[in-house]
């Protein structure tokens, strides 16, 4: 078992007259299953990119982030879904932006998949932590 | 426009022998597709009970592919507790004690609401943060 640190740090200086400052961490136990920071490229059917495996209901700390880039080096815009597979998209994700949940659907043993809402291919990171 | 940047860090010291686990990523908040920030920020704390069926974070906007962001977070001390996460009639998040989330939340549908709910009693304590496109008031009461 090992501990996960995720923090989290919202900030702008002008979208109201008090500036906004704000963080919030954690300490999480986490175990395996687990897959460290990794790539894929996406494509239109979801089933293609199964990203997080059935997790039979337990929780699974999960990040991902929409790199902009078909390949790594090619810029796209498209944009990708975030699913869970039984096809249900719960995230849209734009290039550069990311997501960090505790994604857990104990009604139903499923995993998470990516699906690029149009034809082009999309080079997304990803990692999961199983908690412990 | 307002510039909001979110970024997240993810450490473990003890997840793989000699090789610390560092995650940075970082992103500024605009509307969808464009250079604009964001319009609207909504942020407070509830107390969030598992009998109530008063459970609606936020109704849907409507609003075809807009960038909305969402996080959510249980303040609960009480290990026992966790609050689960509904976007889109889709379950998605088991926050537990101290636990939170942040993600882009595209409310392009009317279906598209987020709901939370406590669990599996008590009442849980709970903070919230919606970074909005556009917002448009309801139509004053008669």
């Amino acid at each position: 078992m090992a501990t996960l640190t995720p923090t989290l740090t919202l900030s702008s200086s002008d979208a109201t007259t008090d500036l906004l400052n704000f963080s919030i961490t954690d300490s999480l136990s986490i175990k395996a299953p687990l897959q460290g920071l990794s790539t894929v490229i996406a494509d239109n059917t979801g089933a293609n990119t199964i990203v997080v495996p059935t997790t039979g209901g337990t929780v699974t700390y999960f990040f991902c982030r929409h790199t902009g880039t078909t390949n790594g080096t090619t810029t796209t815009t498209a944009l990708v879904d975030v699913e869970e597979t039984g096809d249900a998209a719960f995230a849209r994700l734009s290039p550069g932006e990311w997501m960090f949940l505790p994604f857990c659907h104990h009604a139903g043993d499923v995993g998470v998949q990516f699906q690029v809402t149009t034809s082009a291919s999309v080079q997304m990171e990803y990692a999961y932590w199983t908690k412990a | 426009m307002a510039t909001t940047t979110a970024t997240v860090n993810i450490t473990s010291q003890d997840l793989t022998p000699g090789m610390p686990l560092n995650i940075n990523a970082s992103s500024t908040l605009m509307q969808t597709g464009t250079t604009t920030g964001l319009e609207l920020m909504d942020m407070g704390t509830g107390k969030l009970t598992e009998a109530s069926a008063d459970d609606q974070l936020f109704k849907s906007l409507g609003t075809a592919d807009s960038a909305n962001y969402v996080y959510i977070c249980n303040n609960s001390t009480n290990t026992d507790h966790y609050m689960t996460v509904t976007i889109n009639a889709t379950l998605i998040g088991n926050l537990g004690s101290g636990e939170w989330l942040f993600m882009p939340w595209n409310c392009s549908d009317g279906s598209a609401e987020i709901e939370i709910q406590a669990e599996p009693s008590g009442t849980i304590d709970y903070e919230y943060a919606i970074f909005k496109s556009a917002w448009t008031l309801p139509a004053a009461g008669s």
